[in-house]
């Protein structure tokens, strides 16, 4: 299983899937092809986005489906967020779930008003105001036993919100953490570990030179021009967390990817 | 049963500029998306098409890059999509619009229903639905909230009005403006999209849908646009309130019933 602690090599590489108003549909889904494939090669877990940012966007499992890819169990992430509806969310577990793969990143996702959100009562969850992913990571693992089910972890929220939060998310059926980005040793990433010795943990590493762009994650603004080496911080992170998986950002295919794969093989070597 | 949905293009609202000569929204460098309200009316016909069978068709009047919300229509379901082209249309108000959809309706033939959404996001006048009924001589419902029954010879809906709702029975064929609370608008699936990006859009120009050049077109509109504005820009301000949970909570309140958001009553 890709996320079990200390697994090698651990590395899980976002891949966004086409938009739903692309006008070279044909050209991006060779892109996801051949990214696709390539971590599928590499050994690493594809990480599919859902409508990430609200954008809309196709579904990880359908473009695997339609392009014919071979989805190794194993090293597929599919994220799914609250804002389908009951047939379409139902579909796209029933569609993964007979694709072999194995785990979901269950989040409360960003929304847009085009997307549908779930209600309470379409995930069993009436008595609650609305659907986070708690409630989405409860029915999950009730009528969808077999997927491991993964959870976010944001070190930029109130912290004690930030862990009961994180209580509710385990207690719901969690199984294994996705922190927000960090570029440096974090504090409240340490705490994470350190309270949940056991819980696989992959750490977010952003990969984009573009620093700024986190500054809404962050909640501070980040200069535009703030400089930023993001092979040289991952290279950092791994040494902080040696025990994590790293979840790559917004990843370079064409600059940063052969860095990647020598690390990886560096770091399976060492073990 | 025929169904037929006509569609609009319209500029991202977020993105709209106005010409402040012509007073006309330019359309040249703007992001066009697909009138919000018409997905209602999509996602309505291809529900009724699922029920009771037939074919769904969707109807344009724009520029050639009006084509893509055909292609969006196509990708959520529809059947068969219908484009009027050609600089003749040009400048047409709401009643040339209503009129040269109208003649397309009357080409595509054998229409059993038509349906729009509510408006377009543009104009915002909600006048050439209801238009294109006049011009057919059809029954017709704006703010439709429901469709109730359809059967092959007529269609019960319930209509939003200033009180609460009529329950309307339509003879067919008739046309029906929709609201969103109809129904929730899929989104398209990569399979339909793939196959709605390779469809046939059949384009019309005046001639193909036998159309009368002294009733469409600027010249043909009787509406005349004296001034339009893009609204005021409201400036938000984001106040962050820190501190404890307890005491930003507070804090927060107080802000609140200062702003005349909130009552004082009771929140002591």
């Amino acid at each position: 299983m890709a996320f079990r602690k200390g697994a090698p090599p651990g590395f899980h590489v976002e891949i966004i899937p086409p938009k739903q108003d692309s006008g070279k549909l044909e050209e991006d889904l060779e892109l996801f092809a051949s990214k696709f494939e390539r971590v599928m090669e590499s050994g690493f877990t594809a990480s599919l986005t859902d409508n990430a940012m609200g954008l809309l966007a196709f579904q990880g499992h359908e473009c695997i489906t339609e392009l014919g890819l071979r989805a190794r169990p194993d090293q597929v992430l599919i994220h799914l967020n609250t804002f389908h509806t009951k047939q379409n969310l139902d579909d796209i577990l029933d569609s993964c779930e007979k694709l072999g793969i194995t785990s979901i990143l269950a989040i409360s996702g960003d929304g847009s008003p085009r997307l549908p959100k779930l209600r309470p009562a379409d995930v069993e969850a009436e008595g609650t105001a609305s659907v986070t992913s708690v409630e989405l990571t409860r029915y999950i693992r009730k009528h969808y036993p077999s997927f491991e089910v993964g959870v976010a972890f944001n070190p930029y929220e109130p912290v004690t919100h930030e862990f009961e939060k994180l209580k509710r998310k385990l207690d719901a059926g969690a199984s294994f953490v996705i922190t927000q980005p960090i570029i440096e040793q974090n504090a409240v990433v340490d705490r994470l570990l350190a309270e949940h010795p056991a819980l696989p943990v992959t750490v977010e590493a952003w990969m984009s030179k573009r620093l700024f762009l986190l500054s809404d994650v962050v909640g501070y603004p980040i200069p535009e021009d703030a400089a930023f080496d993001p092979i040289g911080t991952l290279t950092e992170l791994i040494g902080l967390y040696p025990g994590c998986g790293f979840y790559l950002s917004l990843l370079g295919f064409k600059t940063q990817y052969p860095t990647i794969e020598e690390m990886a093989a560096e770091r399976r070597d060492s073990k | 049963m025929k169904i037929l949905v006509c569609v609009k293009q319209v500029p991202a609202t977020t993105d709209a500029k106005i010409d402040p000569e012509t007073k006309r929204i330019i359309r040249e460098g703007t992001k066009s998306v697909l009138n919000p309200f018409d997905l209602y009316a999509i996602e309505e016909a291809i529900r009724l098409r699922e029920k009771v069978g037939g074919e769904v068709c969707v109807l344009s009047m724009g520029p050639e890059s009006a084509k893509n919300v055909l292609i969006e229509a196509l990708s959520m379901g529809a059947d068969r999509a219908f484009l009027l082209c050609g600089r003749e249309f040009a400048g047409s108000d709401t009643w040339a619009t209503s009129y040269a959809l109208s003649k397309a309706v009357e080409t595509v033939g054998g229409v059993d229903l038509i349906l729009c959404g509510k408006q377009a996001v543009d104009g915002d006048t909600a006048q050439v639905g209801p238009g294109i009924a006049a011009k057919l001589e059809i029954m017709q419902a704006a703010n439709v909230s429901k469709v109730e029954e359809i059967t092959a010879d007529a269609v019960t809906v319930s209509r939003m009005n200033e009180n609460g709702f009529d329950v309307l029975r339509l003879k067919l064929p008739a046309l029906l403006t929709v609201l969103k609370d109809i129904n929730e608008p899929r989104v398209p699936t990569l399979n339909n999209a793939r196959k709605a990006r390779t469809a046939q859009i059949t384009v019309w120009g005046p001639k193909d849908i036998g159309a009368d050049p002294e009733f469409i077109g600027l010249n043909a509109s009787p509406t005349r646009v004296v001034k339009t504005e893009p609204p005021a820009v409201r400036n938000t301000v984001t106040v962050k309130i820190g501190g404890e949970p307890a005491d930003a909570a507070k804090a927060l309140v107080g802000e609140m019933i200062a702003r005349g958001l909130l009552s004082k009553e009771g929140t002591e």
